[in-house]
């Protein structure tokens, strides 16, 4: 069974069984593979530098629209040039930061993270639940609490229990990284 | 010392009217983001005290969305990335 993130002397610490080390290892990897649009880093090297110069329409994936929203709600020609200028950059970062996450599952023992690790993880964690509400159907609050309902009371073959009880158990996860980090904050 | 031809210097002058236009970045509330990691990003990122992340991460959450910050355009578009990097959906627009 995992232990939650907590901090101590050493950084911030957390413990998971082999089964959840690869359940976290593979739902990082995908999210980072849903990310890579294929696309090799533009041949113009201050474009390639900035990470501009990519797509000015939205993903066709729900999900990955998602982790790479529309920037500007009722002026589409902001929204497109926004686009072109950051989603590769942010495409990369976000790819960076999973990688990074998942890197420190291969360490053996307890999960010992430094603070660029622990950012990493908290903004992947992020990721990876916003992917999952997607497949979900989880788009607004009333849909989150009816989804999961629904979900809660279907066959244990609907694939949808596996992936809430994921879902779950992320949350559970990122809330106890959140305090982690939070008890280090200035207070006030 | 020069100094500037008349018509640069009124070229400056429409520019600063330009960027002293006041623009918002807005997030918008969404299911799946913690309130408790909302405060923590609204606290690192824009270096707001609790009380005040919390303020903001409540007006999101029963408002279905806050103005998160002001400034010049350039501003107001780091910022939205910044949010994006986060997870957090935002945007940005001229301050209506």
């Amino acid at each position: 069974m995992a232990r939650r993130f907590e901090r101590s002397r050493r950084g911030v610490t957390a413990t998971f069984d082999d089964d959840e080390r690869a359940l976290l290892s593979g739902l990082l990897t995908e999210v980072s593979q849903l990310l890579d649009d294929g696309t090799t880093p533009s041949e113009d090297p201050l474009e390639a530098m900035v990470g501009t110069g990519g797509s000015t329409t939205p993903p066709s994936d729900p999900a990955v629209a998602r982790l790479l929203p529309q920037a500007a709600k009722d002026d589409p020609d902001a929204a497109r040039e926004f686009r072109r200028l950051t989603e590769r950059g942010l495409r990369q970062r976000k790819r960076d930061g999973l990688e990074r996450a998942r890197a420190t599952l291969e360490r053996p023992g307890p999960l010992v993270l430094d603070a660029e690790e622990q950012h990493a993880w908290l903004v992947a964690l992020t990721d990876v639940r916003l992917v999952l509400a997607e497949r979900l159907g989880l788009r607004t609050d009333d849909d989150a609490d009816a989804v999961l309902a629904e979900v809660a009371e279907s066959s244990p073959e609907d694939p949808r229990v596996w992936m809430a009880s994921v879902y779950d158990f992320l949350t559970w996860l990122q809330e106890t990284l959140v305090a982690a980090l939070s008890k280090q904050l200035p207070r006030g | 010392m020069s100094t500037a031809p008349a018509e640069a210097e009124e070229r400056v002058e429409a520019l600063d009217g330009e960027t002293a236009k006041p623009w918002v970045t807005i997030v918008w509330n969404d299911p799946v983001n913690l309130m408790s990691y909302v405060t923590y990003v609204f606290q690192t990122y824009f270096g707001h005290p609790r009380e005040k992340a919390e303020k903001l991460m409540h007006d999101v959450h029963e408002a279905g969305r806050a103005v998160v910050a002001h400034g010049t355009r350039e501003e107001m578009e780091r910022d939205t990335e910044a949010m994006h990097g986060y997870g957090l959906w935002a945007t940005f627009s001229k301050d209506a």
